[in-house]
């Protein structure tokens, strides 16, 4: 994190946002750039800029032709993979939506409900009885595994080998850079093979869960072929478990610290889905990144087609401009439009789900474990590729 | 009143249908149906409402 004098338009730094950090201090980084300029250039790794600024930030989500999702890490503007429908543009992006669209809108996650919530109040009852948990390795990693492999049609004996992989893929953090690449390299590996094998498996005996469903899409005319299968369950992997798990954990953390906060949602639990909305505002976790695909302009700097762009969500949300006082959690703030999920036409397909996946968790929490602090011997910090405690985050209550 | 929805800038956050899902009804993908609701006399403050929760700012009202 460091500043240089600028030679052209706009502020220089060096930042990593993949270091490990206390939780708490790259969001406080982001609020500083904010303040400073409504675009940064960072030259970690191969150079990027970093738009700051809620109208700035909603004019790139929203003009997806000059801002494309062909590469979406800011330290790889030429992938030799791509994650779908993620990293896809224009009209086969729009198909593939289309043909998703149905499976994840509000009415259809609503036929979820009652095996999310069973699974929610088993999870939450075998912790409840212990007076103490780890809450990213006991609730907040297992439970959308569990909603994952439901959707995706997968056996539930499967969630260990799942939770392995996804730690490997997404928490690793090994002594070298050499040995976390390997180790995220063997998980990959591992789960393209099992998808392979589901995809192959469904093929000759369809059920009635996404990855059959995705099987009957048809793409330009043809029906979507083994590898776009692949890179779509990957993505479904990726986008839906970690997600959900990190604002899970920024919102228990949040209520363990402010207890007024978590008394209200225990006296008012008709105030957990406007909480939640408020907590995603405030701590929306994604880091998003887009490629210019022609010579543009953001807030007056030029920027040359090529260049990599960063538009943090949480840099638009928590921008003072647009929503008062909105470094603040207000569990009641409304109106509330955050962009927590993103805008444009990649808002996050999964939005409804983890909306309903939050919800559920917050209502059967509080009223197994109503009352819970957080323990003293927490340490959370944040690694990776988004914000959110990755571990050592205790809770303890009484029993 | 009328509600106007730009369904080039709708991208199906559906925060209108949680607001009022008669008014504000969706499409099987769960975008908006309707570029053009009309809003019945006591129903200005829903659509108002709407307006206000929409993240992509796509509705306006004439």
């Amino acid at each position: 994190m460091s500043t240089t004098e600028s030679p052209g338009t706009c502020p220089v730094h060096e930042f990593n946002h993949y270091a490990e950090m206390p939780f708490g201090e790259k969001i406080k980084f982001y609020d500083s750039l904010r303040d400073e300029a409504p675009l940064i250039r960072n030259n970690f790794a191969n150079g990027h800029y970093i738009v700051t600024r809620y109208e700035e930030i909603m004019a790139v989500y929203q003009d997806a032709k000059t801002f494309s999702n062909s590469a979406v890490t800011v330290f790889n503007p030429e992938p030799t993979y791509r994650w779908i429908p993620e990293m896809l543009d224009g009209d086969e992006h729009r198909q593939w939506r289309k043909q998703l669209g149905p499976h994840f809108s509000p009415k259809a996650v609503e036929v979820l409900e009652d095996k999310v919530r069973s699974r929610a109040v088993e999870l939450i009852k075998s912790i409840a009885a212990r007076g103490s948990c780890d809450f990213m390795q006991d609730f907040a990693n297992q439970y959308p595994s569990f909603i994952f492999l439901e959707l995706m049609g997968l056996p539930f004996e499967d969630l260990d080998k799942f939770l392995h992989w996804e730690d490997e893929i997404l928490h690793v953090s090994a002594g070298t850079a050499e040995e976390t690449a390997r180790r995220r390299e063997v998980a990959t590996i591992a789960v393209t093979d099992y998808f392979d094998t589901i995809i192959a498996q469904r093929r000759i005996d369809p059920k009635d869960d996404l990855v059959s469903k995705a099987l009957t899409f048809v793409i330009d005319g043809k029906p979507v072929n083994d590898d776009d299968l692949r890179a779509f369950c990957l993505l479904m992997f990726m986008a839906g478990l970690d997600t959900v798990s990190a604002t899970l954990g920024i919102t228990f953390l949040h209520l363990a610290t402010h207890q007024d906060d978590r008394q209200s949602l225990v006296d008012d639990p008709d105030m957990i889905p406007v909480a939640i909305e408020e907590m995603l505002r405030a701590h929306a976790i994604v880091l998003p990144s887009r490629k210019v695909m022609e010579d543009t302009e953001i807030a007056g700097c030029p920027i040359k087609a090529g260049e990599m762009i960063s538009v943090p969500l949480n840099l638009a949300t928590r921008d003072d401009s647009v929503y008062d006082d909105a470094k603040d959690v207000i569990l009641d703030r409304h109106p509330n439009n955050h962009i927590a999920f993103g805008a444009g036409p990649h808002r996050c397909l999964g939005s409804h789900l983890a909306r309903r996946e939050l919800k559920i968790a917050l209502e059967e929490w509080h009223k197994l474990i109503p009352n819970y602090r957080l323990s003293d011997r927490s340490n959370p910090k944040e690694a990776g590729a988004q914000l959110g405690p990755s571990g050592d985050m205790f809770l303890e209550w009484e029993v | 009143m009328k509600a106007e929805i730009d369904l080039n800038k709708c991208s199906g956050h559906a925060r209108c249908f949680l607001v009022d899902p008669e008014l504000f009804d969706l499409d099987d993908s769960g975008y908006a149906l309707n570029a053009e609701v009309d809003i019945p006399s006591g129903e200005e403050d829903k659509a108002r409402e709407a307006v206000s929760a929409c993240p992509e700012r796509a509705i306006s009202l004439r």
